[in-house]
Order: structure tokens, then sequence, then C-alpha cells
């Protein structure tokens, strides 16, 4: 579970995986929406499905909820093959995009709802729906509607809605798109720390990568229908399986290259060892691309025109543009240079650690 | 296992919701309540019956009650008559109902409340009601009457009623509230900073009207149009009452035809031609509504 | 001397203001008639006149005591009611297949059930009548009331699919999702919320049914006629003020039924 392996190719479940999804194909038309992809993700694992609209996560999200059903492949919670079993009956719990709170009926009633389904004694399900609220963090509000809700507070009785009924998997889908940018980053560190208290395996859907890597123990990365990569964060990041998912995650500048005997030449003259030749594709992450002006001295030939800098915070973001017309992004620390550099002036650009590059075999 | 899934059973289908089958019960009753109806009404249109009590006997086919009833000059005037007076209707309805959608535009709250009001509160009474205020105010002791009477202006009555300006009184405004509703549902959809950008960009009120919330407004305005023309066209209640017995349109002609003299066969064949030129009358209306709202299709 | 033309600001001003008269004007058009109407309802005299002296509840009296009268109000009013409960009855599913429905004709049905409410009443109440003669079905409270409920399913069923498009279909989804089966979830989240629209739509039926002339005329029994067919009928032999004061009762009907309308889906959505 720890190499960065394509994942089409799937080992055998480990004994405590809880969702163990193999070859789901879904057609809508003549088009391949889920195109054999899997997964497993174990007890109390928190997965997320990321990639661009389209890609299909959200569709295979809905497979596993059991709106829709697969063309070939199976959905196993548990051990069981969740493909005849219909939607109502399903060991999953859905917190929707919306939230879909039932705007007819009380925090209490949409969190009791499928108690009720479930015709459970009245004072068991008051109790109940009691210790849920106290869970997310919201008693008191068991008479209030949504619509009187703040976006914070109604994404917590819709997640309570779900828990209560002790679902063996918990399905999100986009549960941050319906709030404020400015919640969002506070919003998502308190839903992982409250999915970890309450234990549950959580499968996530999102298309923005820095959500991926707040949230999530491990990412699969989808580029249509299938799953690209799927590994924790760091590796996904540092040990991205192809370009498009060093493209996808992070930033990076991307330069052709040719190997030649096991050896790379890297822009700024290094050299990085490889097993691939012939010609290849560099990915260089922002942050591992140094910046020096010219009179602080240099031995790189790899020159440059700073076309635009920007602090953020402690760090400062360059834009250089070079003379084959490429622009690449560096990142570098407030103040490292002798003197901040200008827009117009010449610099020369070296690669900090040559072994973090990426190298891929030009497709 | 990676055994697909399960194909869905019939009863699985039928619950889903997501078929035909709910609306079934409707398509079954619309097909023996209307469409069938039409088509036979259709039929008898160029046909021969002939009735015994309420009931038909025979039908055979014939053209011969269409070809005599499109050379009756009586036929002709009318329907002539029905049409313009449908088309006058439908124009003094469209001039004196956009101002109170431009005014619920500009209104405030309570403009539109009462323009809501007196929109709507009209549709939920019967054409009868209204049509019998006009007798009222219109009759020889009705309250135009009386009060010129009272005022010194006249010594007799004047005949109001029972003329052709009654009856178009009454039918422009009794058909206004069709006509405005559409106006304001687009009214109340228009955004607001078109205005606004117009103003900024210096055109005057008058100006951002012609300019911009009428060429907006001309979809609903077609909409409002086809409405008060079908309605005004058709209509039974408003010729009959506020034009006298002598006042004939075709709505009245073929209740006459239909229902007194029982000439099912000639009734027929004004229903069809009645039928006929109202769809033509609806062409034409899309056709203009299209020519003013071709911005509407300028994406494709 | 210079030209004093007035700015364009004034003429613009007043142009509006002309604009605003009219549109004052007309909202007088559609109100004064049913004031004067009411107003008269409650005058001594036993002729239309103005302006009214005295104030009785004389005619109401009379209307309600009149058996004709009364025997007219329940038989419009029973046909409102068999015309909004088949409406409902046909129109709810109808709608729920126009919008949830996933299946091709879609758009078809939509055009197939708005039809009749296009075309003249007239001819459809004339169409029904010679199909009906046609087999044998004579004009009844029954031909009049399926007549007409043809007629205005379509309000029925734009009032509702309205409602129901603007419905988060993830809600149903969520119920199922919660254990639900479809059947508890229609009646416990779909239904709930159709019920404004549905109420909204039934106020529109029910009027129609009481209150249509252009289809009932070729479609009512000869025995029980309803309200309109009576009125029509005394409207042209005498000048009661009794129809004054039958007015009336419509017209303070009419206000409830706007309340209605105004508590269920807001007066401002009536429009579709």
């Amino acid at each position: 579970m720890n190499s960065a392996s394509p994942a089409n190719r799937q080992e055998p479940a480990p004994a405590s995986a809880v969702v163990d999804i193999r070859g789901l194909v879904k057609h809508y038309g003549n088009q391949r929406v889920l195109d054999g992809c899997g997964l497993t993700a174990v007890e109390g694992e928190i997965l997320t499905l990321l990639g661009p609209s389209g890609c299909g996560k959200t569709t295979l999200l809905r497979c596993i909820a059991g709106f829709i059903k697969p063309d070939a492949g199976s959905v196993v919670v548990d051990g069981r093959d969740l493909g005849p079993v219909p939607v109502n009956r399903r060991p999953v719990g859905v917190v929707f995009q919306s939230y879909a709170l039932f705007p007819h009926l009380t925090v209490a009633r949409n969190v009791s709802y499928g108690l009720r389904m479930r015709s459970l004694p009245a004072s068991e399900i008051s109790a109940r729906v009691e210790s849920a609220l106290q869970s997310v963090s919201l008693t008191g509000l068991q008479d209030r509607y949504p619509s009187q809700l703040s976006g914070g507070q109604q994404q917590r009785v819709a997640i309570a809605r779900v828990v209560i009924l002790q679902p063996r998997v918990l399905l999100l889908d986009e549960p941050f798109n319906a709030l404020d940018a400015k919640l969002r980053g506070a919003m998502q560190v308190e839903l992982r720390q409250l999915i970890k208290r309450l234990g549950i395996t959580a499968i996530f859907v999102t298309h923005d990568q820095d959500e991926a890597m707040t949230l999530s123990d491990r990412i699969a990365v989808m580029r249509a229908g299938r799953i690209e990569q799927i590994d924790q964060p760091e590796v996904v990041y540092d040990r991205p399986a192809s370009m498009y998912v060093a493209d996808f995650i992070g930033a990076s500048n991307v330069f052709s290259g040719h190997a030649r005997h096991g050896l790379l030449e890297l822009p700024d003259g290094q050299s990085v060892p490889t097993e691939l030749n012939g010609d290849v594709k560099v990915m260089v992450r922002p942050h591992n691309l140094a910046l020096t002006l010219k009179h602080d001295g240099s031995s790189s030939t790899w020159i440059g025109e700073l076309r635009f800098r920007r602090h953020v915070g402690a760090m400062v973001e360059y834009e250089i543009g070079l003379p084959d017309g490429q622009v690449v992004k560096a990142i570098g620390l407030h103040g490292e240079h002798s003197s901040a550099p200008e827009t117009g002036e010449s610099v020369s650009l070296t690669i900090r650690k040559p072994a973090a590059c990426m190298v891929f075999a030009t497709p | 296992m990676t055994a697909a899934s399960a194909p869905e059973s019939l009863i699985e289908r039928l619950l889903s919701g997501r078929g035909i089958w709910p609306a079934v019960p409707a398509i079954i009753v619309l097909l023996f309540v209307a469409v069938i109806p039409f088509l036979i009404l259709l039929s008898l249109g160029i046909s021969d019956v002939v009735t015994v009590r309420g009931a038909i006997v025979s039908q055979e086919f014939s053209l011969r009650h269409f070809s005599a009833a499109l050379a009756d000059p009586l036929y002709w005037t009318t329907f002539h008559r029905s049409l313009t007076l449908a088309v006058t209707t439908t124009l003094l309805c469209m001039l004196l109902g956009f101002p109170v959608a431009y005014l619920y535009l500009i209104g405030g709250k309570w403009w539109r409340r009462i323009i809501l009001v007196l929109t709507i509160a009209p549709i939920l009474t019967s054409g009868i009601v209204r049509t019998y205020a006009w007798i009222v105010i219109l009759g020889g002791r009705g309250v135009v009457n009386s009060t010129l009477i009272q005022l010194g202006l006249i010594d007799q009555p004047v005949r109001i009623i029972n003329t052709h300006w009654a009856v178009l009184i009454g039918m422009v405004q009794i058909h206004l509230p069709i006509m405005i509703l559409p106006l304001i549902a687009a009214m109340s959809r228009h955004d607001p900073r078109l205005d606004e950008a117009s103003a900024n960009l210096g055109a005057t009120r008058l100006g951002t009207l012609r300019q911009v919330i009428l060429p907006l407004a001309a979809p609903s305005l077609g909409t409002g149009a086809a409405l008060a023309f079908t309605l005004s066209y058709t209509t039974f209640v408003v010729p009959q009452l506020l034009g006298g017995g002598n006042y004939l349109n075709a709505a009245t002609m073929v209740y006459e035809q239909v229902v007194y003299a029982l000439e099912w066969n000639k009734g027929a064949v004004t229903a069809v031609i009645l039928m006929a030129t109202c769809l033509l009358g609806l062409v034409v209306i899309a056709g203009l509504t299209n020519l003013a709202s071709a911005w509407t299709r300028a994406g494709r | 001397m210079t030209n004093r033309w007035p700015s364009r600001d004034w003429l613009d001003q007043l142009g509006v203001g002309a604009i605003v008269l009219v549109a004052i004007f007309t909202l007088s058009l559609l109100l004064f008639p049913s004031l004067i109407v009411v107003i008269i309802s409650f005058d001594t005299r036993a002729f239309l006149s103005f302006p009214p002296q005295g104030f009785t509840l004389r005619w109401y009296e009379q209307v309600f005591q009149h058996p004709v009268l009364v025997g007219a109000m329940w038989t419009s009013f029973k046909v409102g009611v068999i015309v909004t409960t088949v409406c409902v009855a046909l129109g709810v599913p109808t709608a729920i297949a126009c919008v949830r429905g996933e299946f091709r004709g879609r758009a078809a049905l939509s055009i197939y059930v708005l039809l009749p409410h296009m075309v003249p009443g007239i001819v459809l109440g004339i169409a029904v009548l010679f199909t009906g003669a046609l087999f044998g079905i004579g004009p009844s409270i029954w031909l009049q009331s399926i007549s007409l409920s043809v007629f205005v399913l379509a309000v029925m069923v734009r009032t509702v699919m309205s409602r129901l498009q603007r419905l988060d279909p993830a809600l149903e989804q969520a119920a199922a999702n919660l254990g639900a089966s479809p059947m508890q979830s229609f009646t416990t989240v779909t239904l709930p919320l159709l019920l404004p629209a549905v109420l909204a739509g039934s106020v529109f039926t029910f009027v129609e049914g009481f209150d249509n002339l252009s289809v009932t005329i070729f479609t009512h029994g000869f025995r029980d006629r309803p309200l309109p067919i009576e009125l029509l009928a005394i409207v042209q032999q005498t000048s009661s003020p009794m129809v004054a004061a039958l007015s009336g009762v419509q017209i303070i009907l009419a206000l409830v039924a706007m309340l209605v309308l105004a508590m269920t889906i807001g007066l401002d959505k009536v429009n579709d």
C-alpha cells in the first residue's frame, strides 16, 4: 500500500478492508464513465477520490451508494456484495453536496428520519438523536428548521443524520462546495477530526487538491474512469505515478529532456540517474527551483528574466520567462537574496534537489 | 465476485418513478375525452349527421355543409366581426396592459401587491359576474346614465348597452388580466441591473423602456396576446349579454346552432372553422413574436 | 435670446408619468366595476341604480333562499369538487412523470397534457357533446365534470411540475439512503413538499369547475344546471339586485381563494 503502483493492477484486499471495489464499468451512451476501476479502503480510513469534473469520481461514489447500477464489476462492503442490495438497505451513509436536509422537518426529525424508517420506539429515538447531535456539537438545535441554520450547521446535521444509523462507510460528495471559502479550511480540519473520533471509514469526493491533502489518509487520483494512483498524500505529491497526477497535484514546471546511458541532464546542468532512456519529460516543483541573482554569483547557465513576483506570507512566488518563451514558477523565502529581485532582472535558476525531480517517459 | 448487477424487474421499474407509468391514467383519459372527441368533431364537419333526441343516428360523408358555410355571407360577416373584435381587444389589452406591467417593475412592494390582487382576483370570478358588472354600469338605469342624468347633462338615458361599444369595453376589461399576468411574470424575472446599466450609459427612462425593457418583454407580450386573442375570439358571454340579441359573433353563432337549433352539422362546421381560424391567428401572433424576439435565438 | 426647450429629463419624466397614469387608469378599470356591483348589492332599492340608497342584506338572503339558485350553487360546488379530485389524481402523477421521468417522449407528454387547455373551451365542449351523442351519453353533471377536468388538467400539472422542478432530487435520494422505500420516500418527503403546489392548483381547478361557462354551456346536464348557466338565464331576463348579491358572494370567494394562494405558493409564483 506504500508503493506508487498503478492501482488498476489490484492486489488482494487486506483482511481489514471494509470496502472492496473491483472492475467497475459504467457506460452512458457510448461514453465510458467508469472504465474498470477499483479500490479498497480499510477500517477507519479516510480516502479521497480526486479528479477534475468528468473523471467519474461522483459516478463511482453513486455506485457505492446504489443510486447507479454499474454495467460490470462489484462493490463489496464487509465481505458482502452490494450488487443486489437496494439503496435503502445498504450500510452506507451519504452526505450530499447540497446536504439535502428535508426542509419541512425540524433538525430532530431530520436526524431521526432513518431511525423512524426502521420503526424504532420513540423513546429510544430521542435518546439517540440527542447523542448524535452531541457528537457533532449541535445540541440545542433540535427544533430549528434547516433554513434557520448556517451552512456549517447544516453540514453537521447532514452528518449526524447518517452517522446515527452507524453505517460501515460514510460517503461525502464535495461537502465543502456549498460553504464560504473562508470557512472551508477550518471546517476541513474539524471534519477530519470528527470522522476520526467517530472511527468510521469515509470516502470523500472532491476536485480540490488542497482539500484532498488536508482530509485524507490516502488519495485516489482519478482520470477518465480509472484510478491513476492511490497513495498517501505525501507519496502522491512527491512520487506521482504519471504526468497526469503530477500535473494535477500541486503546481509544477515541465521540461523536455533526453536521457542517455542511464543519466538525464537537467536544464540547469546537473545530472540525475534514471531508468528511462530517450526523450523524457521532467517535472520540477516550484519549491525545488532556486532563483539566484547575477551578482550573487551562480554556476548555473540556465538564465531567465524575472517577469512577476508575488509575496504570499513568508514565501515569494516568482514567474520567470525563459529564452525559449516558456514561463516557469519558482518559490523562495522572503529575504533569502541580498537584494530583492526586480522585474525585468536577469536571474539564474538552479534545481535544489535533483533527486526530487519527476521523470516520465514521453507518451 | 464479479457478477454484473441483476436486471431490474418490471415491478421495480414501474415503481421507480422514472417511467411513463404515473402519467398513463391521464394519457388514457385525455385520449378519450379530448383527442377522440376532437377527431370526431373534425369528422362531423365533413359529414352529414342525423340526430334523434340528442343521439346521433346516422352519419355519412358529405362536404355540403362545409361548402354551404363557405358560401354563406352570414358566416363571413360573423367571422369577420369576431376577428376584428378579437384583434381590437387584443391590441387594446396590450396597450393598456403593458403600462401596468411597467408599473409593476418600477413600483414598490405595495404597488406589486395591489397589481397582483387586482389582476388575479378577476380570474377567480366567473365571466358572467364580470360581464354583469358592465350591465350594471352601462345599462339604461345604470351608473353611467344615472350619473349623467343627475348631473343634468342629458335628459334621457343614452343607449350604451347593446351596442358595439359596450361589447368592446366589456371585452377589453374582462381580458385584461389574462394579458397582464404573463407580462408581470416577465417583469418579476427582469434583471434590474440591466436598467441601471442602461441609465449609466446615458439613456433616459423612456429610452430604457424602449430599448431594454420592451424588447425583453416581447416573448411574454406574445404569450399574453395569444391568450387574450384566443379567449376574446371564442368568448361567448360578453357579446351575448352586452351586445343584445342581434349581435352575432362566432361563439354565439355556434351556440345557437348546437344548443338551440340543434343543427349539429352546421355547428360542427362552425366549430371547425372557428378552431382553424383561431389557430391561424395564433400562428400569426407566434410569427410576430418570433420577429420581435430574434435576439433570443442569437446564440444558436 | 436662447431657445428654451424643456430639457430631456423633463420630457422623460412626463413620458413615464403618462405611462403610469395609463397603468393607474387600467387598474381602476379592473377595480371599479366589481366595486360598484358590491356596493349595489347592499342597495335597498329593487333596481339597478347609482348612487345607492340605504343598506340591506336582503338580496343576499334572497339568494340563499332561492331554491333554484341554491340548487345551482350546490351543483357547481359538486362539479368543482369532482374536477379538483380528478385533476389531483391524474395531474400529480403526470407531473411527476414529466419532471422525474427518463423516457424518450417526455417533452411530447408535457405538450400532450397542455393541449386541451390551449384549445378554445367552446370547441372542447362541442367536441365532447358530439362524442357523447355518438355513444349515447347525453350531457350531464358527469359529462360536464370530466370535460372540465380535461380542460384544466394542464393548470394542475403545470403548477405541480414547476414546484417539482425546484425540488432538489437529492432529497429523495437522501431519503432512500436513510432507509426509506420508494413509497415511504414519496409519502414522507415528496408529497409534503408538493402539497402547497397541489393546493394552489386545486384552487384554480375548483374555481374553473365552479365558474366555467365555455365548456359548460355544451356539456351541462339539463336537470341540474350549474350556477353560471342559471345566472346567464337570470341576467338575460331580469335585473334584480340578487344577481349583484351573487356577484358579491363570488368576489368574496375569489378573495378567499387568493388568500389561500398567497399562503401556499405566494401570489407572485402564481405565474407558473
